[in-house]
């Protein structure tokens, strides 16, 4: 342990057994580190109701990027720069949905669909539920239906066999299904 | 799904991974690939006949090295900002030689503007070595992204220009030892322009270059 971490939790041998591997280890990082993660991030994103969102987000970030820490250096610089990031995004995102929303007066009649509206707003969940795929069926999954490439495309683009992509979109879909629900 | 649970569900997904190795390290890797190669495009277009007499020149020496050491520095940086919670300041690195840099070619624009004055700025209309030091920009930048992408570039932006920095820096100083610029307003121009060029045309596709690691 260096630097700023002394005196906190054992970060950086976390970190390290995480990335060897260690689930447990991996599993005792996020839990100490939630409390950390919820000052932060509401600190950052004051009377704001996404805040768990976006610590969420951060947990997920953290997990994809574990492999960039180096367990020489202090883990809260590190962790701290994934927090800003992901509230800067949020607040990219909140500025985004001002621009795209319209104030109206009287509204006759809403689209009867609420079910409809209901799933197109929990595109954060969506994202987050991709996160937690396995890296192949992830990148499947964002080539071929987030950013709509053929099967060729997505194939040049990833490396891997469209008949692998067809697959791993496939279970991408259904672990999805798992994880979302009906 | 609350936090607790994605938290179980992450830690079941945790595998072995390779660690990202320091900054330092990947630069080292990449200019024993790049550099073999901008010498032999140097070793093919053949070195300028003048070229000793050239390093001899405190002007250009100066500038020549200040080229390379914005170049080496802005690729330490882009690698560098690839990894959370390094400091910015210390991403600001490349921007001491390239004053240099740019200071030493400034004053070779002044010296030639006293001796011609305003004739000494004709050869900046064409467009000379700007498509020269893109086409070799090419070598660096392709090295630089195949390093850059096993990181996080949480700022795709700032990781772009920085890479496209060193790319067409270490270009420029690379055209420097095969092609005639005698004009220091070429170089001002040119040299010096194209490489500021390139980086903000490579810092408006940051997003592209370099996909966050979340979708967002």
């Amino acid at each position: 342990m260096t630097g700023q971490d002394v005196g906190d939790p054992q970060w950086s041998d976390w970190m390290a057994a995480a990335q060897a591997g260690d689930q447990q280890a991996f599993v005792r990082l996020l839990s100490v580190a939630l409390p950390i993660v919820r000052r932060m991030v509401a600190k950052r994103r004051q009377g704001l109701r996404d805040q768990e969102d976006v610590v969420q987000e951060v947990l997920l970030t953290l997990h994809v990027v574990r492999h960039t820490y180096d367990p020489a250096r202090p883990f809260l610089p590190w962790l701290a720069a994934i927090v800003a990031h992901r509230c800067a995004d949020a607040g990219r995102r909140d500025t985004h949905r001002v621009r795209q929303t319209s104030n109206i007066d009287d509204l006759p009649e809403t689209i009867g669909a609420v079910e409809t509206n209901m799933l197109a707003m929990d595109s954060a969940a969506l994202h987050r539920a991709m996160a937690t795929l396995p890296e192949g069926q992830r990148k499947a999954l964002e080539l071929v239906k987030l950013r709509e490439m053929s099967l060729s495309e997505a194939s040049t683009a990833s490396g891997m066999s469209e008949g692998a992509l067809k697959v791993a979109v496939h279970r991408a879909i259904k672990a999805l299904k798992g994880i979302l629900g009906p | 799904m609350n936090t607790e649970d994605l938290i179980a569900q992450l830690g079941r997904q945790v595998v072995p991974v390779k660690r990202l190795a320091p900054p330092l390290h990947r630069l080292m890797r990449g200019l024993a690939v790049m550099v073999p190669l901008l010498a032999l495009i140097v070793v093919v277009m053949g070195p300028r006949a003048d070229l000793a007499e050239r390093l001899t020149d405190p002007g250009f020496a100066i500038a020549h090295v200040a080229a390379i050491a914005t170049g080496l520095c802005a690729a330490w940086a882009a690698l560098a900002s690839t990894v959370p919670g390094i400091s910015a300041w210390r991403l600001a690195l490349p921007v001491l030689p390239a004053l240099v840099w740019l200071g030493s070619v400034g004053m070779g624009c002044l010296r030639d503007w006293v001796v011609r004055g305003t004739d000494s700025l004709v050869p900046a209309i064409h467009p000379q070595c700007l498509p020269e030091i893109a086409i070799i920009s090419i070598v660096p930048i392709s090295v630089l992204m195949v390093l850059l992408r096993r990181g996080a570039a949480l700022n795709p932006g700032r990781t772009a220009v920085l890479a496209a920095l060193a790319a067409s820096a270490l270009a420029s100083a690379t055209l420097d030892l095969f092609h005639h610029a005698e004009a220091a307003i070429i170089v001002l121009v040119w040299h010096f322009g194209g490489v500021v060029m390139l980086s903000a045309v490579f810092g408006l596709m940051g997003q592209r270059l370099f996909p966050p690691p979340l979708p967002r």
